[in-house]
């Protein structure tokens, strides 16, 4: 079982007020500002709940490829993933797409699709996350 | 409503068990980070992993909602601290789950009784998004407590 943790101050309103991702538990980042209006309009280099879902579904996706990938005797040279979170105030995230560049020596397209379809099934963020309306994904082998 | 999109991206070399990846923010370029397998499912040694980043998620995210709630309610916050805890274990044929998440609010609320803050932290675990949407397939908990001081 592995537990992690982050924690989060904020002072004053959500439209005025400001907040900081003071410290996660394995003390790999922060301290982060966070503001309402650079996560709902432009993001002004601070980050927000979306972008960290963004992060750790592409880190996610691309630990359970490489996994399967090995388990099937084609291990990865190299894997490229992006993440893209899309967030409607009032309605809720309602797409991720990921995206994966990888260099895969020995192995077929139809495998290699197999594969990533795979690993966006069963990743623990993508199954813990399967409730966003729309998870899309593409794949290409170079 | 206008479509918010934020982007993030890694790199990852080699296996999942020897390899090793750098997640990056790609909106913004407020984090670049190292995370490997052992670091997410052993000793985290310092290196951040999918559910550190969905803690921090899960912890903004129940914080801005408190927020809003506690305005909605004419009880604008003065101070807030959330503090969120992810548990990823194995679970019998499925492997690998997230089968937690725990939010710990504390909050200075100057015009808020006892019962006016409870239905704003009752108020923002529902309409948090990101409480919503693991909901579905993880156990979501929540604690609130008001405070003179932070």
């Amino acid at each position: 079982m592995a537990d992690r943790t982050a924690h989060v101050s904020w002072s004053g309103s959500l439209m005025d007020g400001a907040g900081t991702i003071t410290s996660v538990g394995s003390g790999a980042f922060g301290p982060l500002d966070v503001t309402w209006s650079s996560r709902a309009e432009e993001s002004e280099g601070r980050t927000s709940p979306e972008e960290l879902i963004a992060a750790a579904h592409a880190a996610c996706f691309s630990m359970a490829l490489s996994h399967g990938l090995a388990q099937d005797g084609t291990p990865p040279e190299r894997l490229d993933v992006d993440a893209t979170v899309t967030f409607v105030p009032g309605t809720g995230i309602t797409k991720i797409e990921l995206s994966v560049d990888a260099t895969v020596p020995g192995i077929d397209e139809d495998a290699f699709t197999a594969a990533a379809e795979g690993a966006k099934q069963n990743c623990p963020v993508s199954t813990a996350l399967a409730s966003v309306p729309e998870i899309t994904l593409r794949a290409s082998l170079s | 409503m206008p479509r918010i999109v934020r982007e993030a991206e890694i790199d990852w070399e080699g296996t999942t068990a020897r390899g090793n990846g750098v997640v990056r923010a790609v909106s913004t370029g407020s984090f670049a980070l190292p995370s490997t397998i052992a670091a997410r499912v052993e000793i985290h040694q310092g290196t951040t992993s999918p559910e550190e980043l969905l803690a921090a998620a899960h912890a903004t995210c129940w914080v801005t909602s408190l927020g809003s709630e506690l305005a909605r309610l004419g009880v604008p916050p003065q101070r807030m601290h959330v503090h969120c805890t992810v548990t990823m274990d194995e679970v019998e044929g499925a492997g690998h789950r997230i089968v937690a998440s725990h939010v710990a609010a504390r909050a200075v609320v100057p015009d808020a009784d006892q019962e006016t803050f409870a239905e704003g932290a009752a108020a923002a675990d529902a309409g948090c998004p990101f409480s919503a949407l693991i909901r579905a397939s993880a156990t979501v908990t929540y604690e609130a407590t008001l405070e003179k001081e932070v």
